[in-house]
């Protein structure tokens, strides 16, 4: 659940004073959309986006002379003139929840990682996304999610997992979902093609099982 | 000379001989029985062929499997394992025998293609195939029959644009992973939503990767979804899609287990959907392969309308 088990470490990194013609090259050769900006001790100092340098990059459409007249002040501007000073940023060992409230609140693309006040990794959106697929197994070979409904019953989920384990059904995820709208349910990732047998063991054993 | 039969079926009574253990599991000999019985009722039965399948060489299962994978399922059976890796995947002694006989019937059925002595071939076959990957069992699985006849349908006769249709009610993982990062090899999966069903891949925003980007198109349907569903696929979404693609061999996975009465899966097919769907892959084969057809069972698991369902897509094929 540590945001360090699943950040990219020892990110690439650009200096304030790097010009931003050399930044966007760095931005289009890995295909990256952030670059944290650090000073020489390695503290971050700012945040530079792709769409900060689309910002500062000439519209495509103004007149030539015009633009060749901004070419010419963008290829003179230091990242530290366009970085975000104000960022958003984890500790290493905040958890997956901490960034995911993070990028909800903010609406972020990626998150720098600190440690003592130190640069040590970037955590994307896109590493939360496959961390919370790990987490809930979305897309693991083998598994298919069923959902029953939980009717608060006393020690309904001890008698759901002794069942499952008690008939030999593989499983590797049980969710307990309160839902107001749709009611509460307890959803089952069972590791078997044979899922009809699966259904059949719940029904008798008095589970519902919710369709869709 | 006799011309060839419309439609040659490929069956073998040792297709039998895989025990699953026992009547709780799915995947059980009873499924061809039924299927037969419905064929042997069927006014189709004139319009048929039946042929035995030779059993697949090392060297085509190689194509598709390691040579590891190879030795661990004959070891496996031959010292008495009742299942491999995970208890779906029940075997007896004789499973490992009977698998490469089931990868063999696709490799008779393109000897028979290419030499002419027929046009469009069914095999009737078990264990199925399209879940099993390179190195692994899975899910009734054991050698991706599909795949092992797409390697020798390109290996042996050059084939360039091999196209796996797959209308089994679960995703095939294990031909996509065969295909998913090369060119010159398609597959299109109509599927009930990963989310819902097994094997829990197939989301539709999977469509390969590196030189096979765009070469997979994964179509699954919520549960519930029936005939028109399909249909609607079938005309605005495969067809044009073929028709960029312009596949020189069609092999069709044929699963069955998308009907309404079979309880594997949520969709709601009615037995007359295979008729569209023979009738429609039977056009495409007349449009893109000079009529060449080569269909291979996968799944379908309701004994009370598998043989109907198989009849009606033998029906569609024939056009009857």
């Amino acid at each position: 659940m540590y945001i360090f088990r699943h950040m990219t470490p020892d990110p690439i990194t650009v200096s304030p004073d790097m010009l931003l013609p050399e930044a966007r090259a760095l931005l289009n050769d890995y295909h990256f959309r952030h670059l944290p900006v650090v000073d020489a001790q390695g503290t971050l100092v700012g945040m530079l986006t792709d769409r900060d340098l689309r910002s500062a990059y000439p519209s495509s459409v103004i007149s030539d002379s015009e633009r060749r007249l901004v070419y010419e002040r963008v290829e003179q501007t230091s990242v530290s003139e366009i970085m975000t000073t104000e960022c958003v940023s984890v500790e290493a060992d905040s958890t997956l929840d901490d960034a995911l409230f993070l990028f909800d609140r903010d609406q972020l693309g990626a998150l720098p990682v600190l440690e003592d006040g130190r640069l040590v990794g970037i955590f994307s959106n896109r590493d939360l996304n496959a961390a919370y697929k790990t987490l809930f197994g979305v897309g693991e070979k083998g598994a298919v999610l069923i959902g029953i409904m939980d009717d608060g019953s006393t020690s309904i989920m001890t008698r759901v997992v002794t069942l499952l384990e008690r008939e030999g059904i593989p499983f590797t995820r049980v969710l307990r979902i309160h839902d107001k709208r749709e009611g509460d349910t307890i959803y089952l990732r069972i590791n078997t093609f044979k899922i009809a047998a699966v259904l059949g063991l719940l029904d008798e054993g008095g589970f519902t099982i919710k369709k869709g | 000379m006799t011309p060839p039969a419309p439609l040659i079926i490929i069956n073998d009574q040792r297709y039998l001989q895989h025990d699953t253990g026992g009547s709780d599991h799915p995947e059980s000999p009873e499924r061809l029985d039924a299927i037969r019985a419905s064929l042997d009722a069927s006014d189709c039965l004139g319009d048929v062929c039946f042929m035995l399948p030779q059993a697949a060489d090392r060297k085509w299962l190689t194509t598709t499997h390691s040579e590891n994978w190879l030795f661990r399922f004959e070891e496996s059976v031959l010292t008495g394992q009742t299942y491999i890796d995970h208890s779906d995947n029940q075997v007896c002694y004789d499973s490992y025998d009977i698998a490469c006989l089931a990868a063999g019937a696709g490799l008779t059925a393109i000897d028979v293609l290419e030499e002419g002595k027929g046009n469009s071939v069914f095999c009737l076959v078990r264990p199925p195939g399209h879940h099993a990957e390179h190195n692994f069992p899975f899910g009734f699985c054991f050698f991706n029959n599909c795949v092992v006849a797409a390697r020798y349908w390109q290996q042996k006769y050059g084939k360039k644009r091999i196209l796996i249709f797959d209308f089994d009610a679960h995703h095939g993982n294990g031909i996509q992973s065969a295909f998913e990062e090369e060119s010159g090899s398609y597959y299109v999966s109509i599927h009930e939503h990963p989310s819902f069903s097994y094997p829990g891949t197939g989301y539709g925003d999977e469509h390969g990767t590196g030189e096979g980007r765009g070469t997979i198109v994964n179509l699954p349907l919520l549960p519930g979804a029936d005939d028109q569903q399909v249909q609607n696929l079938l005309q605005d979404v495969i067809l044009p899609q073929l028709e960029e693609w312009q596949p020189d061999a069609i092999i069709v996975a044929a699963g069955f287990d998308a009907h309404k009465a079979d309880d594997m899966s949520g969709l709601h097919y009615s037995t007359e959907v295979y008729y569209t769907l023979g009738k429609e892959i039977k056009g495409w084969a007349d449009r893109f392969t000079n009529g060449q057809l080569l269909s291979i069972l996968e799944g379908g698991y309701e004994l009370t309308v598998l043989g109907d369902s198989v009849e009606s897509y033998v029906r569609g094929l024939l056009g009857k």
